[in-house]
């Protein structure tokens, strides 16, 4: 049957491979409208539990690091919740802007304070870590290293704005402790970490203000008990576990999921469309040789099948090429929107997952089989006799 | 985060003015000359402000996705409520004419600390860059929806052209020029690309309509999301067209290359 199909396509070659062509467009578009739909979030997630941190505490109303509100008390917070036994860390992180001298003009850096006690923001690559209490040092990221060439143990100078009360430059000479990746840095973002106290002294802030707490609980089955008790401890704190953080990011790439549902719609429309007109067609010519077919005795059945395998064989053969030409263009698509301003380099848009292609794939390969339905029911339908007759004439 | 409160009390204290968007007085139930408490976060003392203007807030595409509520406030209120007196996020300098805007930032941003100074023109151009990133996304999706139209297109009218195989035939052999026949067939495909092209445009305008409809509805806002210009319409039928004549004419040239008898035969 399928060979008799594959046959029977290769009658056709030009207009056969340009359909397969067709096909393998529509599925590549399909492919990847699948992976954008979903990936984006799989991606966040993974991101957010990088570290294994689930629960984020940020000012009321906002998400986390969205503006550059804090919320009193944090540090205070961070504490109690370390001495919680489900928790296993806590840590507070306030951000600021800092500068270093670098030539004759000053490099601006995001400068993000925590507590190395609990803290869920990098992972050390080389040298020593932050200690809790060290208002001396500093760690880097790898961006930082290359535009500073600054070295771990050197000693380097850090500022963080002008005290208005004495007009003096707020600056402390500090030593690089040790070269980290940034999990959440964005491109072309120069994060340098510093312990809480010190981005305070540096940023002139008082008080016991933090941007965000982050906390890891012990067991996943705590995380909405703990977030829960967490609420009803500090109802003036918006408290996000990942599954909230991803809803919010969900309502925001909103766009996202709903052009990928439209044009993954509309490419499967196209592939349907494609085999459908094709095959009808097809059929449309050989109506003489199908008539002479159940003559001699094939079935309706028979005539059917074959016109839905020569769909089902060449959804198949446009699949095929639609995977490599999908995985490409994802590739190529995320490669544009990962340069977002402000998007973690981590947070990728279009994720192959085995699932996804294979969903992808199988839809594709249904509809083009099922798109073969009308020519094939015509097929079958064609009356012997009058078709013989005119065949002939 | 600032939380809007609204209490309906005409006690205390000069009140100060708020003047609050039109989204946000509609959310609250509010009018000019209402009395709102304004606090910088949960729990913490709040301040009594007067509504004293409900404005149209500018339709802005960075934000509008975001859907937040927007007020405004004298500096010095916003300043003193947030516990930061004579703390900004930015300020805007007007230069002298004549001084090179790129110049006084570059000089300034050496020896500033604590700030950074940047030419209009840059900051402007850092904003509009999440839509260069979404346009440059459109673009490509583009190519792939026109790569997949083309293919489509190039196929149908390859099929459309062979199906007119016996007109060609009969037409050849009562006598008709080749080359009547070809640009008969020809034409053919024209019309069939450029009714399509119509259709199209039809297609898309009924979808920009309702794209602006339903994201004007859903965001509260008269930005407009999809556009239909005379451009897009034009570019969309001179490559319906030049595809349709393209295949039309592969097509219509191997059809009569062909005898008018092995076309007859094998319709």
């Amino acid at each position: 049957m399928i060979l008799l199909a594959a046959k029977n396509l290769a009658r056709h070659r030009v207009r056969n491979t340009l359909a397969g062509l067709g096909i393998a467009v529509a599925a590549a578009l399909l492919l990847d409208m699948v992976m954008l739909a979903g990936g984006m979030e799989r991606s966040f997630e993974r991101m957010l539990l990088s570290r294994g941190f689930q629960i984020r505490l940020a000012p009321k109303g906002t998400l986390p690091f969205d503006t550059e509100a804090t919320f009193p008390g944090g540090a205070a917070l961070s504490g109690t919740l370390r001495a919680d036994p489900r928790i296993s860390a806590a840590g507070a992180v306030l951000g600021g802007a800092l500068f270093t001298r670098v030539g004759d003009s000053l490099l601006p850096l995001a400068g993000l304070g925590v507590e190395p006690e609990g803290q869920g923001l990098y992972e050390l690559e080389r040298g020593a870590d932050l200690v809790p209490g060290d208002t001396t040092g500093i760690v880097i990221g790898a961006s930082v290293a290359a535009r500073t060439g600054w070295k771990i143990g050197d000693t380097v100078r850090l500022s963080g704005g002008t005290d208005p009360q004495v007009a003096r430059v707020r600056e402390r000479r500090v030593m690089v402790r040790g070269v980290v990746h940034w999990l959440y840095e964005s491109r072309g973002e120069r994060t340098v970490g510093v312990t809480l106290p010190l981005i305070r002294a540096l940023t002139g802030r008082s008080g016991d203000r933090v941007a965000m707490i982050m906390v890891k609980v012990a067991r996943d089955a705590d995380v909405e008990p703990v977030a829960a008790d967490i609420r009803r401890l500090e109802p003036g704190v918006e408290v996000n576990s990942v599954a909230t953080l991803i809803a919010r990011f969900r309502t925001r790439l909103t766009y996202f999921r709903q052009l990928s549902l439209i044009l993954g719609t509309i490419s499967l429309f196209v592939g349907v469309l494609l085999v459908s007109t094709l095959l009808t067609i097809t059929v449309n010519e050989r109506l003489g040789e199908i008539a002479t077919l159940r003559a001699i005795g094939v079935s309706r059945a028979g005539i059917v099948r074959r016109v839905l395998a020569e769909g089902a064989l060449l959804s198949l053969a446009g699949n095929g090429l639609g995977l490599v030409l999908g995985l490409i263009t994802a590739r190529y698509l995320d490669g544009i929107l990962t340069t977002f301003p402000g998007l973690p380099a981590a947070i990728s848009f279009f994720v192959p997952e085995r699932g996804a292609v294979l969903r992808a794939a199988l839809a594709l390969l249904a509809a083009g089989t099922l798109a073969g339905a009308w020519p094939a029911w015509r097929a079958a339908r064609a009356p012997i006799a009058a078709t013989l007759r005119e065949e002939a004439t | 985060m600032i939380s809007l409160l609204v209490l309906l009390s005409l006690q205390g204290p000069a009140p100060r003015e708020v003047a609050i968007e039109q989204r946000l007085a509609r959310e609250l139930g509010l009018g000019v000359g209402d009395t709102v408490r304004v606090h910088r976060e949960p729990g913490a003392v709040g301040t009594l402000m007067v509504v004293s203007a409900i404005y149209q807030a500018r339709s802005d595409p960075a934000t509008v996705l975001r859907n937040e509520f927007e007020a405004r406030f004298h500096l010095a209120d916003l300043a003193r409520l947030l516990g930061a007196p004579d703390r900004i996020d930015r300020a805007g300098i007007r230069l002298q004419p004549g001084i090179a805007p790129d110049t006084a930032a570059h000089r300034l941003d050496r020896v500033a600390v604590g700030f950074r100074v940047r030419p209009s023109a840059e900051i402007a151009s850092e904003s509009s860059r999440t839509f260069l990133v979404v346009s440059r996304f459109h673009r490509a999706i583009g190519v792939i929806s026109i790569v997949a139209s083309a293919i489509f297109l190039l196929c149908i009218m390859l099929l459309k052209v062979e199906e007119r195989r016996l007109d060609a035939a009969v037409m050849r052999m009562i006598g008709v020029r080749r080359r009547t026949v070809f640009v008969a067939l020809l034409l053919e495909a024209c019309l069939v690309a450029l009714v399509g092209a119509a259709i199209g445009i039809g297609l898309a305008w009924a979808s920009a309509e309702i794209i602006n409809a339903y994201y004007g509805a859903r965001f509260e806002t008269d930005l407009r999301f999809a556009f239909l210009t005379p451009e897009i319409m034009l570019f969309g039928t001179l490559l319906s067209v030049v595809l349709g004549v393209l295949a039309g004419g592969t097509a219509a040239a191997r059809l009569i290359r062909t005898s008018p008898l092995v076309l007859w035969r094998r319709g």
